[in-house]
Formats: structure tokens, C-alpha cells, sequence
């Protein structure tokens, strides 16, 4: 591998944004493709932290920062992979649901997915269900993706279909769930079209949904 | 008497549902009239005790009893538990706005206190209190993820804000054993996703700091998968650990000294809640033959039951442990 993303890839391991981000230039500078950058350098990065995540070596902690750091190197690569026309994986649509205010396992879901390259929108915790619609119009997201931690505000993920139903969007998004106290028999039973345990699984299952991976 | 010799000269199993809100079904009463009114909160407690004759009574389960106290903006569902919504601070000078005030002239600390003193007047079992952990009072002041990366990057802001909480947790946990609790237990959920050294860094230190200042039987609880943090929680001085229902419990017991007393760890809503009582019971026989070749160990729920608990379940639950 190029010597340069490979020191990207240990400064996101360390969580290191300021060299992630001196990596991102240099890595330009050297005419490295904005894609290649992406996909070799900070995708494959946070693919390990997620492996590092599950053996147990990362923490949440551990995991927020280098997150943060691949994010600092996307900012500036973003205008490069415009350019050369690569296009984000896809755009997400995430928050936790109404009545709960978990958001840990919320954001790692996002860092995560956005470390797969995808473009995330998130809308935070304790959000209504004409919040998620209100996005799911204006933002022609491919995916809406809900967290619940709650047994009482799991509920919340089903009202939330029901509503997309409702404003005719349900066709044209795909909803993903997820969170401690869910399961893919309950996410089979409000219809969502799928559920994965953790973040790294977020992420495989976002990719099979839009026929990526 | 410690813990470990209350439970070693128990005849039986000690059993001891963590229930609370349940009770509301008893006494037909919200979670919101239950947080505010001390009596409505103590007959609460008392008709669970009279319902199911448990060996241990703790008071409810609130996290935003010392959040609301130091001025934090809490917000009260009538039914579901309160919860603390924007967290103010980001720098060490934010916490300045909370040195002032003395928390045991809130109204709600007040409360609590006021319930420990009717239930240690009433009661004749072991009296229990919960006080939240300082690591997770931290976290309601900075929020839960600002929290975890200033774990790595601003740890003289997490020291700061956990030194604050410990002063505030002292006082009224103090407060709460001159009320008549036998056992105070420290509620500490927001460590669960840190690493074992930083636990020992941020929460564990603290814990023990609370735990030395106060006079009596200290119990530390933990929800989630906490199997990474057994040995750090052992060595803040906790006479027992309540731990929940993920954690595999003759794993765990077994690396624990066996002076400090497992607790737990009944699913508490995928058994408890969601489960029949045949299922409750079956649950419960299958927790207490692994658990049988250790003595330091009482027959619990993993955390907090929900306010929806099925009745029949608690008393499935209690009649199976007792059958030992
Ligand atoms: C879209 O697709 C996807 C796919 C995968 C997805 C996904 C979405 N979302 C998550 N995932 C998955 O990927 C993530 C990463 O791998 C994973 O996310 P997780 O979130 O599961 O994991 C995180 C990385 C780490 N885990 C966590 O962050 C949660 C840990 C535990 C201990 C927990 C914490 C920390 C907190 N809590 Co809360 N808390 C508990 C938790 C115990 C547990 N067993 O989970 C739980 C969830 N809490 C509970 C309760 C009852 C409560 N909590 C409350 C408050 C809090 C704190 C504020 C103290 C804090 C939250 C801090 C924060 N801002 O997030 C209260 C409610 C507040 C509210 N309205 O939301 C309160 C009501 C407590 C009270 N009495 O006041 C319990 C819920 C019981 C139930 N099933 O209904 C609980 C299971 C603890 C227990 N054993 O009783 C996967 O689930």
C-alpha cells in the first residue's frame, strides 16, 4: 500500500485528526484519486476499527475519536470525489426514535456507515415520526435508518413506517432498525426491511439493501 | 454486619427483585406521583413488600433525583422515568454555576430522603437507596458522547466534573443512611461502554472515594455487558455487585473475591416482562442450579423492572427462588 494512506490509516486507528487531515493533502498532492483515497485510506481504516471494536481492543470511546478524525479527512476529500464524480454510497436518514434519548449506539452507527462512505443526515434522538418524514422528503434518502434502547419507545420505529406509508414514501426508502432491545422478528413485524445487531452489521446490511456489497 | 456475612447467615437464597414502578399497579399511582410524594412513594414500596415478601427493599430508581438537585433541566413524563434532556456543560468554567448550591434543600432529594426514613421506620428488612454513579452524573452534565471522547482528550474536564459529582453524591448518600438505608447502592450505567483502565480512572476512583465516606454496606450496579469491568469494579470497595442480565454469571462470580456478593441478573423485560410465568420460573431455577456452588450470591433481576412488570411474574419469580 502507497506509505501515505498507510499513515492515514494508523492516524485514524489513534483517532489523530490533524494528520489524518496533513495525510489527506499530502495523499492529494501526491495525485493519489480522491476514490482511492477513500476506499484504500479512510474506508479501510474505519473497517478495522470496527474489527478492533468487536475483539474488544476499541472501546466507544476509541471508536468516537477515530470516527471523528476519518470525518476531519472526508471533509477534504469531499470536493475532490465531487469533482472526479464519485458518488457517496448512498444517503441515510438517521436518528433515535421518539420518547428516547440513547444516542451512543446511534452515533456509532452513523460513524460507522459514514465510514463506508455513505452520507448520513442525522436527525439526533427523541425524534417524532414527521421529523424522520419531514427528511425523507426533502433529503431523497435511500435509507432511513432507527435506534431504540427502550422496550417502551421500540413502538415508535412502527409509527414511524406507518407514517411514511402515510405520506407515500414508503416505496422509495428502505428502513433499517436496530438498538439493544431489538430483533429481527420485531423488525419483520413492523415491516422494516432490516435489522442489524451492531454497527459494523449497520453497515453490511445498508450495503446489501442498495446492491452494493 | 457486612454483606457477604448478611448473606452467608440468611437462611436460603437471598432473594430481591429490583422492582419499584411495579408497585404503581399496586397502588394505582403514576411514576410521576411516586417521584414527588414521599408517601405515596414509601406505600408504594410497602405494598410490594407486603405482596411479595422480598429480603431487601429499595426505594425508586431515579437518575435525576442529584441531576435535578445541582440545577440540571430534567423533564418528567407522567409515566416513564424522568430524564435529564441538554446537558450545559463543556469547559471546567461551566461548572462553576453548580458550586453554590447545597442539593439537600431540593425538594426531590428531600423526597428520597423522606421515604428512606418512613420505610426504615415501617420495614423490617434490609433498606435499600440508590445514589447515581459519578462517571453517569458527568455524563448528564456533558452528555453522554461528549463525555466518552473527553475521556481520551479532556480528561481534566471529566476529573473535574466527577469530582463535583462525588461532592454532591456524598452528602446526600450521608443523608440517606442517617435516613435509615442499610445499604446504599451507586447506579453507574454510562461506564459500561468505557475500557477497564479508564474505568478505574474516571468512575471506579470516585465510586470508592463515595463508597469510603459513607457508613454502610456499599453495592455497585451496573447495567449492560460489563463482563470487561468485573475486576475494576471489585476493587472500589463495593461489598456486592448488581450486575444485568447480558453478563454470563458463574463466568463472572468466578472472578470475583469471594467476600464481595454477586447480584442479579434476571432479564428483567425479555423474561420478566415479555416472559409467562412458567417461562419466569424456568428462568429463574436454571439461574439458581449454576449459581448453586457459590455462596456469595443473591437472587436478583439484571437492573430496574419495568412499570409494566406483570404482577404474576414478580410472584412466579419469588416463589421460584424460594423453592431452594
Ligand atoms: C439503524 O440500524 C441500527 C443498527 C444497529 C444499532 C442501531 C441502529 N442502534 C444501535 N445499534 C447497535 O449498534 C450499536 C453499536 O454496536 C449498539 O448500540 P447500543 O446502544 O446497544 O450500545 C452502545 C454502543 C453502548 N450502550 C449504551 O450506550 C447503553 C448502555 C446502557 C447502560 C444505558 C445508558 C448508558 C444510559 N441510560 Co439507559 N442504558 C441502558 C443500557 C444497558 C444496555 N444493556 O444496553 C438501557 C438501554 N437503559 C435503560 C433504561 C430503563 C433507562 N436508561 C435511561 C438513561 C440512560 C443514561 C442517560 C444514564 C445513559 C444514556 C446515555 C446516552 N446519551 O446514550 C433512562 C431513559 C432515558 C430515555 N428517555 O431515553 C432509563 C429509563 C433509566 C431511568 N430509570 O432513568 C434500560 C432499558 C430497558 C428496556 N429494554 O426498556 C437499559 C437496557 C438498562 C437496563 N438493563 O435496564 C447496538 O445496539
Amino acid at each position: 500500500m502507497d506509505p501515505i494512506l498507510e499513515a492515514m490509516r494508523e492516524d485514524v486507528l489513534d483517532g489523530d485528526q490533524e494528520s489524518v487531515e496533513d495525510n489527506v493533502q499530502a495523499a492529494l498532492a501526491a495525485d493519489i484519486p480522491a476514490g482511492t483515497i477513500l476506499t484504500e485510506g479512510l474506508i479501510a481504516a474505519m473497517r478495522e476499527v470496527g474489527e478492533l471494536f468487536e475483539e474488544g481492543e476499541y472501546f466507544v470511546p476509541e471508536m468516537l475519536i477515530a470516527a471523528r478524525a476519518m470525518k476531519g479527512g472526508l471533509q477534504l476529500l469531499k470536493p475532490h470525489l465531487v469533482a472526479a464524480d464519485v458518488q457517496p454510497a448512498g444517503r441515510i436518514i438517521a436518528g433515535t426514535v421518539q420518547g428516547d434519548l440513547h444516542d451512543i449506539g446511534k452515533n456509532l452507527v452513523c460513524m460507522m456507515l459514514e465510514g463506508a462512505g455513505f452520507e448520513i443526515i442525522d436527525l439526533g434522538t427523541d425524534v417524532p415520526p414527521e421529523k424522520f418524514v419531514e427528511a425523507a422528503q426533502h433529503e431523497q434518502a435511500d435509507i432511513i435508518a432507527m435506534s431504540a434502547l427502550l422496550t417502551t419507545t421500540m413502538p415508535n420505529m412502527k409509527h414511524v413506517i406507518s407514517a411514511l406509508e402515510t405520506a407515500e414514501l414508503r416505496q422509495s426508502v428502505k428502513v433499517i432498525v436496530g438498538g439493544a432491545p431489538v430483533t429481527q422478528t420485531f423488525a419483520e413485524s413492523i415491516g422494516a426491511d432490516g435489522y442489524a445487531p451492531d454497527a459494523s452489521r449497520a453497515t453490511a446490511l445498508a450495503q446489501s439493501l442498495l446492491g452494493l456489497a | 454486619m457486612n454483606l457477604i456475612d448478611r448473606v452467608i447467615a440468611h437462611p436460603g437464597r437471598m432473594v430481591v427483585p429490583l422492582m419499584g414502578f411495579p408497585g404503581t399497579q399496586l397502588t394505582h399511582s403514576t411514576i410521576w406521583q411516586n417521584e414527588f410524594n414521599a408517601r405515596m412513594q414509601f406505600e408504594t414500596i410497602a405494598a410490594l413488600v407486603d405482596r411479595f415478601k422480598p429480603d431487601a427493599a429499595f426505594f425508586m430508581m431515579d437518575l435525576a433525583v442529584e441531576a435535578g438537585a445541582i440545577g440540571l433541566p430534567v423533564v418528567f413524563p407522567q409515566n416513564e422515568s424522568p430524564t435529564v434532556k441538554h446537558h450545559p456543560v463543556h469547559t471546567i468554567a461551566d461548572l462553576d454555576q453548580f458550586r453554590a448550591i447545597d442539593v439537600l434543600y431540593d425538594g426531590r432529594v428531600r423526597t428520597y430522603i423522606s421515604v428512606m426514613e418512613q420505610m426504615a421506620a415501617a420495614l423490617d428488612i434490609i433498606k435499600g437507596a440508590y445514589v447515581i454513579g459519578p462517571f453517569t452524573l458527568a455524563g448528564l452534565m456533558m452528555g453522554a458522547t461528549e463525555l466518552a471522547i473527553a475521556t481520551i482528550e479532556r480528561r481534566d474536564l471529566v476529573h473535574a466534573a466527577a469530582t463535583l459529582a462525588t461532592e454532591v453524591i456524598i452528602p446526600y448518600g450521608q443523608a440517606l443512611v442517617a435516613a435509615g438505608a442499610d445499604t446504599v447502592c451507586i447506579l453507574e450505567p454510562t461506564a459500561t461502554f468505557i475500557s477497564p483502565h479508564a474505568f478505574d480512572e474516571f468512575s471506579g476512583h470516585y465510586v470508592r472515594q463515595i463508597f469510603e465516606a459513607l457508613d454502610t454496606i456499599g453495592i455497585l450496579h451496573i447495567c449492560g455487558d460489563t463482563q470487561h469491568l468485573i475486576e475494576p469494579m471489585c476493587a472500589t470497595g463495593a461489598q456486592g455487585l448488581s450486575l444485568d442480565a447480558p453478563l454470563d454469571f458463574p463466568a463472572a462470580i468466578a472472578q470475583m473475591p469471594e467476600d464481595v456478593v454477586l447480584i442479579g441478573n434476571l432479564d428483567p423485560v425479555r423474561v420478566m416482562t415479555n416472559g409467562s410465568p412458567a417461562e419466569v420460573r424456568a428462568a429463574t431455577h436454571k439461574l439458581l442450579e449454576d449459581m448453586a456452588p457459590y455462596p456469595n450470591f443473591i437472587l436478583s433481576t439484571g437492573c430496574d423492572l419495568p412499570p409494566e412488570t406483570p404482577l404474576d411474574n414478580i410472584a412466579a419469580f419469588m416463589e421460584a427462588g424460594r423453592a431452594t
